[in-house]
């Protein structure tokens, strides 16, 4: 890991929330609007990357997919960072008990896999955006709670943090002025790891068809649409899926770089 | 430093040992992989083939479940009292030699074949039949299909081994077409009562040309050939050195893999490949691909008349106007399949072609129509309204048959002219079903069934009838769908589904998309694939393997 790399890796993912945002300006092509008589173009001037089997601009699709895709990840990272967060310090500072009862339930559910757990909680809470961001994100918050505790283990043992709690510190005032700074930078990295794990959770279940709207566009959807047709027109598959993993990348590769940051040693 | 010495080591030995490790492995993969081939090739020996299914349905016991999936392997397994000659479409005997309706159309006489052998042994004859029969309109059986295709029945009486007669309380001219398919094909006795109803599924016993051999649910049914078979229907193949000997079915319930099995040569046949794959194989001179029609009703959307807004005959004719199904055909189809523009397809028996001239596609007529029924965009936002209302419509469907792209196709087509379309799709037909056929929560539903008969139309069309998701009444309708039903006459029964073909489209209760067409590829290999008249089911009696 060198600077290099993180660069690279703020370069993609700078362009991949930039393009998605700017995807109304930028768009060539209404992304819902389908002209059969265009299916299956291969990329030319007026369709940059192709069109889909309805007919759709792959290349505005892919922008506005990336609003939906993206949005969806930051919203479940959201889910899963607040409580993943409160637990893991409750647990981690709470000690006894607390910390028996809450890592025991959250042994349990990380019993599952991340995956398998949001299916099982899509399967409850039904189909659609939000749906997918909630399952997703619920099914994130052991990992989260469980790294956050760690680190908070960890923290409570240095010494200047026996030492407020010796000249009698409250424990509320230990737990923001020295544990949460000392937590602050793993937690960031993992936050990244998180991020990531959102983005290709979400998008896996959007491709599972669980996204509700089907002809919004959404990399995942797209990905699904395309394997209708990829073996005639491959260009229906390319934009979403690299969109999809060089932000995959980009993330983790930033999240590695968070947590080899000397803050972090 | 000394005592990181030894630690460095570990590396390399474990790298030696990974390697052995991994020839090891490839080894014995090498031995099992060559241990199976031979496996394979002593099934070989015999022409045997591997024929994919496209689902994977819930049950396969013809009496009681109603996939047409099932037909595919039990079609061959069963052998029914009489047969469509699946290029004429006439009645040609199958287990009934002969069959007679009295004058009154009440009383329908069979004479059986005789010599005829179920695979367990048990003789074919009168108690033979008697005993499906009875099977079959036991309510305890739950039966999906079957029971319906009796129609009237009554109850039956035995004249002697080989004649029986079937009882009517009114005349059913559909009687023969429902004879005809697999739902009533002719079980063994003694294996009915061997197994309770829901086991029989995996021990089925008929007469067929084919006989049950293995079945692993959820995973394959592997049929063998019954060497005693002589008793076919006319269009059975004599059985020759090429015949197949051995059929294993499996399941390819992603559309995307089924070409990809048939040129990898992991199935033999397998239908229902995407179109655009279809066309990509016509290149291929090792396969063929097969374009067969299936009677019935069309892949088609039936309107809530029930639920505003499409309770307003107005509206549903100007959505009707709306819809380019040649575009659709064509983009999601590859012009594959006929545009279908009736109840019916035009194989189906008594189809009426005027229905094709009713609702060109006009977006313009369609925007005229809205505003004569009193819409308008009150508040400017590129959708009608009414009332206040925007016009807004459900429209539900389930995963299959593109379903989900002619939706978004709908969707995108009416959006052009101002009409707001949600898009739901469902993962299975229960879900279909309960949770919106029969709660009537939609304006538009996809749904369909197959068959030769028109009388296939009671179902969706009459009052109160089970299919009836519309929720469409006319007494006049009921009238001509119930008399057609007692008329044996072709030519009156022409004219009165004419009439109920007119009515349904003068209504709009439909939204016709394409006609039905099965896409199969077959390795070229294979010869004398044609299917039933119902279309879906392969007569497995006449594949021949070319070498």
């Amino acid at each position: 890991m060198n600077a290099g790399h993180s660069r690279l890796a703020l370069v993609i993912l700078a362009g991949a929330v930039l393009l998605s945002a700017l995807a109304p300006w930028l768009a060539t092509h209404d992304p819902r609007h389908a002209v059969p008589a265009d299916q299956l173009a291969p990329p030319s001037r007026e369709y940059l990357f192709g069109t889909d089997l309805l007919g759709r601009d792959v290349f505005s699709r892919t922008l506005y997919g990336g609003r939906r895709t993206l949005g969806v990840a930051l919203l479940t990272v959201l889910i899963t960072l607040l409580p993943g967060l409160v637990i893991g310090l409750v647990a981690g500072y709470g000690g006894r008990w607390l910390d028996t009862t809450l890592m025991m339930v959250m042994d349990a559910l990380l019993a599952f896999p991340n995956l398998i757990l949001a299916l099982a909680l899509i399967a409850v809470l039904g189909n659609g955006v939000m749906q997918v961001a909630l399952a997703v994100g619920v099914a994130g918050i052991p990992a989260y709670a469980r790294v956050t505790r760690a680190a908070v283990l960890e923290a409570r043992a240095l010494p200047f943090v026996e030492a407020a709690r010796a000249l009698g510190a409250r424990p509320a005032a230990i737990l923001w002025r020295h544990i949460v700074p000392t937590v602050a930078p793993p937690l960031l990295a993992f936050a990244g790891v998180t991020l990531s794990w959102a983005v290709l959770n979400g998008a896996a279940l959007m491709f599972l068809g669980f996204g509700g709207d089907i002809s919004a566009p959404d990399w995942g959807i797209m990905l699904a649409d395309a394997r209708a047709s990829f073996r005639t027109a491959p260009w229906t598959a390319l934009a979403p899926g690299v969109a999809l993993s060089a932000t995959v990348f980009a993330i983790n590769l930033l999240a590695g770089a968070l947590a080899e940051h000397p803050a972090n040693r | 430093m000394l005592t990181r010495a030894p630690l460095r080591r570990v590396p390399v030995s474990a790298g030696v040992l990974g390697v052995l490790l991994l020839v090891l492995c490839l080894a014995v993969a090498g031995v099992v992989v060559i241990a199976l081939r031979g496996d394979q090739n002593e099934a070989d020996n015999g022409n045997r083939i591997v024929y994919g299914l496209t689902l994977n349905p819930s049950g396969f016991d013809p009496h009681i479940h109603i996939s047409n999936e099932l037909g595919i392997p039990f079609f061959s397994v069963y052998d029914t009292l009489v047969y469509r000659h699946p290029q004429t479409m006439d009645f040609v005997p199958g287990l009934a030699e002969r069959w007679e309706m009295s004058p009154d159309g009440l009383n329908w006489t069979f004479t059986l074949k005789r010599g005829v052998k179920f695979h367990d042994g048990t003789p074919f004859n009168a108690q033979a039949v008697a005993a499906n029969l009875d099977r079959i309109t036991n309510p305890e059986l739950g039966s999906g299909k079957a029971r319906a295709l009796l129609g009237p029945y009554t109850n039956y009486t035995i004249s002697d081994d080989y004649t029986i007669t079937l009882h009517f309380s009114e005349p059913y001219a559909p009687l023969l077409d429902g004879l005809s398919q697999v739902y009533l094909g002719m079980a063994s006795p003694k294996a009915l009562q061997e197994h309770s109803k829901n086991t029989y599924q995996w021990h089925q016993v008929g007469t067929g040309p084919y006989m049950l051999q293995e079945v692993v649910p959820g995973d394959h049914i592997i049929l063998r050939r019954n060497p005693d078979y002589a008793w076919g229907p006319v269009f059975y193949a004599e059985a020759t050195a090429q015949s197949v000997d051995t059929v294993e079915f499996r399941f390819y319930e992603d559309p995307a893999t089924r070409s990809l099995a048939l040129e990898s040569g992991e199935v033999q046949v397998i239908g229902e490949l995407l179109p655009t794959d279809a066309e990509l194989l016509l290149g291929n001179t090792q396969l063929r691909i097969l374009r067969v029609p299936i009677a019935g009703l069309p892949q088609q959307f039936f309107f809530n008349l029930k639920r505003a807004p499409t309770d307003d005959v107005a509206v549903r004719k100007a959505l009707l106007h709306a819809t380019n199904r040649t575009a659709i055909v064509d983009a999601v189809f590859q012009g594959q399949s006929p545009v279908a523009y009736g109840p019916l397809t035009s194989v189906t028996s008594y189809y009426d072609p005027a229905v094709e001239t009713l609702y060109p596609f006009d977006p313009a007529f369609a925007q005229s129509l809205l505003q004569g029924a009193g819409w308008s965009d009150a508040d400017e936002d590129g959708i009608w309204d009414k009332d206040g209302e925007p016009l807004r419509l459900t429209v539900v469907f389930a995963s299959w048959n593109q379903t989900p792209e002619v939706a978004q196709l709908i969707q995108s087509q009416w959006r052009d002219i101002g009409i707001e379309v949600e898009l739901v799709r469902v993962p299975d037909f229960p879900t279909l079903l309960r949770d919106y056929a029969q709660r009537g929560d939609f304006n538009l539903i996809a749904f369909y069934d197959f068959g030769v008969d028109a009388s296939l139309l009671n179902r969706f069309y009459m009052s109160g009838a089970s299919s009836n998701w519309s929720g469409f009444s006319d007494p006049e309708l009921d009238g001509w769908l119930q008399e057609a039903m007692r008329q044996v006459d072709a030519e009156t029964r022409a004219g009165l589904y004419m009439s109920v073909q007119q009515r349904i489209m003068e209504q709009a209760v439909v939204l016709p998309i394409r006609e039905y067409v099965n896409l199969v590829g077959s390795t070229a290999r294979l010869d004398g694939l044609i299917f039933s008249a119902q279309g879906w089911w392969p007569l497995l009696r006449n594949l021949q393997m070319v070498r």
